[in-house]
């Protein structure tokens, strides 16, 4: 009797505490919702997480060849392994200057140089949302290579003098409210570039071919320049806005690999404003031209094309159907991407082999890997075959380019 | 509560929209014509026509229909084609165990409605989602070849 008593009083003082707790920080729940969204607009989910891990226990690895390998660090509030000890000042510092505490500086892995164009309030605002989650005990793994080295870490400091870190720039005032914020969405929390663009010398985005496409662990980001052939230039802007809020639109395929990410994570979170602006600034870019075109590929015969397209018809038509137009699921949805158009196959054999998974409001759509169950030369001819139905398009691959692809897996 | 046209009749199922096709078929109205299989649209025993199109009905949420039309193989039993493709099919004693055969034969007729007369080709890409654990692939290729050949 005593001790139900005793329990009724403490879950008393519990409820009468809540509201009292919730009183002394107003508007906590705001700054905390208002971090969680800039945290999926920066998508710092998706880099700051092992695959199958907890959510920003990091630990993720980015191989840097032939450098080494750079792991994602603990962004949980753990105060051992996590930031959970971190000031704000200091986590503002290290995502908008790349510094750390005891001024160890990150690699630019971490796209501080972008993340630079948020406001201190909204990096603050990041970290209340990452103060509510999970903290996790786990210590991620040391890098390899180069990057184990702290005498390296000082040097980031003179490549920060050719490469940014940017600062955040005055709105534009000759240009629409919608193309400021695209532009802060693009260039800074989205940091579209630090895959889409090509890299200088010193491994920093370049400025002069902004966005022209670039490939990075094994994928093509492709030309999202106005260009109307190489880039988005004929795309309507509800394509533009599908693709980037579902992943998909029809006529121009499905997203894989790390843009499927950045889908799953990031960019499926905006809202309809936000997405607005986004495809209003996307559209200003300046026009990157195509690269030259390749000579077309001798490695498939007819007999090698027929060979993929039999293979094809057991492994790929049961989903995508014979004409590419995808059975039940957008995403199956394959006819008209880009990916199909490209000669070189760098995203067609990728996702051939890797597989890739893109997550939506209405669940996972999977395409399954199958580089275990298939020679290098079945891929290039169900590949081959692919590309010359259903994207139009003359190989310039061969099976060397699928060993190749295995290997940045 | 979802509305759901089925061999043209209306049907109010009390479920939840993202309540898979295949559920509300077997569990809800009884209609166990259409087979679970894998669950995960990868094998085609569930295999049912939505306007017309062969689909699996284990991944198609009911709320993603809309005014669509499904037939299940119950409701092709007036169907002249799916007459022909029976008749095809006993001919030469296609089925072995038979749980793969209704995801099989609604596919077979989805395509030879479209492509009445269809290469061998176009009936394996067709055929490639519904798997047959007995392996009566070629008898199944067979007996489409004599479908199309008795189409007049």
């Amino acid at each position: 009797m005593r001790r139900s008593s005793l329990i009724f009083g403490i879950v008393g003082l519990m409820l009468t505490a809540i509201p009292a707790a919730r009183a002394e920080t107003p508007g906590q729940s705001d700054l905390v919702a208002r971090g969680q969204y800039l945290a999926r607009l920066a998508d710092c989910e998706a880099c700051h997480t092992a695959p199958g891990g907890v959510p920003f226990a990091g630990g993720r690895a980015f191989a840097v060849p032939p450098m080494g390998t750079i792991y994602s660090s603990n962004i949980t509030p753990d105060t051992k392994y996590g930031i959970g000890q971190w000031t704000d000042a200091q986590f503002a510092r290290s995502v908008r200057r790349g510094i750390s505490p005891h001024w160890k500086h990150l690699f630019p892995a971490m796209p501080y140089q972008d993340y630079a164009r948020m406001s201190p309030e909204d990096v603050r605002a990041i970290r209340a949302y990452l103060a509510t989650v999970r903290p996790v005990a786990r210590k991620i793994p040391a890098n390899t290579g180069i990057f184990q080295f702290s005498i390296v870490r000082p040097g980031m400091f003179g490549w920060d003098l050719f490469n940014g870190p940017a600062s955040s720039y005055p709105d534009d005032p000759k240009r629409s409210a919608a193309w400021n914020r695209g532009r802060w969405l693009v260039e800074g929390p989205g940091h579209c570039a630090e895959c889409h663009s090509p890299r200088t010398l010193t491994m920093g985005v370049s400025h002069r071919h902004a966005y022209a496409g670039a490939v990075a662990a094994g994928w093509l980001a492709y030309n999202i320049t106005s260009d109307p052939q190489a880039g988005i230039g004929s795309w309507t802007d509800e394509a533009l806005a599908s693709y980037l809020t579902t992943g998909h639109a029809d006529g121009h395929g499905t997203a894989a690999g790390p843009m499927a990410e950045a889908v799953s994570y990031s960019l499926r979170f905006m809202t309809k404003e936000d997405t607005a602006a986004m495809v209003t600034y996307l559209r200003t870019l300046p026009a990157q031209p195509a690269k030259p075109p390749k000579k077309a590929s001798d490695a498939f015969s007819p007999a090698a094309l027929k060979h993929g397209g039999a293979l094809f018809a057991g492994a790929c038509a049961g989903c995508h159907l014979e004409n590419g137009a995808g059975r039940q699921v957008e995403a199956a949805s394959i006819a008209g991407g880009h990916t199909l158009r490209d000669p070189d196959g760098v995203n067609l054999l990728q996702v051939l082999i890797e597989g890739s998974r893109l997550t939506t409001a209405t669940g996972n759509a999977d395409m399954p890997r199958f580089g275990d169950g298939y020679s290098d030369r079945d891929l290039a001819d169900i590949a081959a075959y692919t590309m010359t139905t259903l994207g139009g398009t003359q190989p310039a691959f061969n099976t060397d380019a699928v060993k190749a692809a295995r290997k940045t897996e | 509560m979802a509305t759901v046209r089925i061999n043209n009749n209306e049907y109010q199922a009390d479920v939840a929209a993202d309540t898979p096709l295949l559920w509300v078929l077997r569990d809800v109205l009884g209609l166990t014509g259409t087979k679970f299989g894998c669950g995960i649209a990868e094998c085609g025993a569930c295999t049912v026509h939505v306007d017309g199109q062969a689909v699996r009905a284990c991944s198609l949420p009911v709320g993603n229909l809309g005014t669509k039309s499904v037939t299940t193989i119950e409701g092709l039993a007036g169907d002249p084609l799916a007459r022909v493709v029976q008749d095809a099919w006993a001919d030469i004693d296609v089925v072995q165990c038979g749980y793969c055969q209704p995801g099989q034969i609604m596919s077979a007729i989805a395509l030879l409605k479209t492509t009445p007369h269809p290469t061998d080709a176009q009936i394996d890409a067709a055929m490639s989602g519904n798997i047959c654990r007995c392996g009566t692939y070629p008898r199944i290729r067979q007996a489409i070849r004599n479908a199309a050949g008795d189409i007049a």
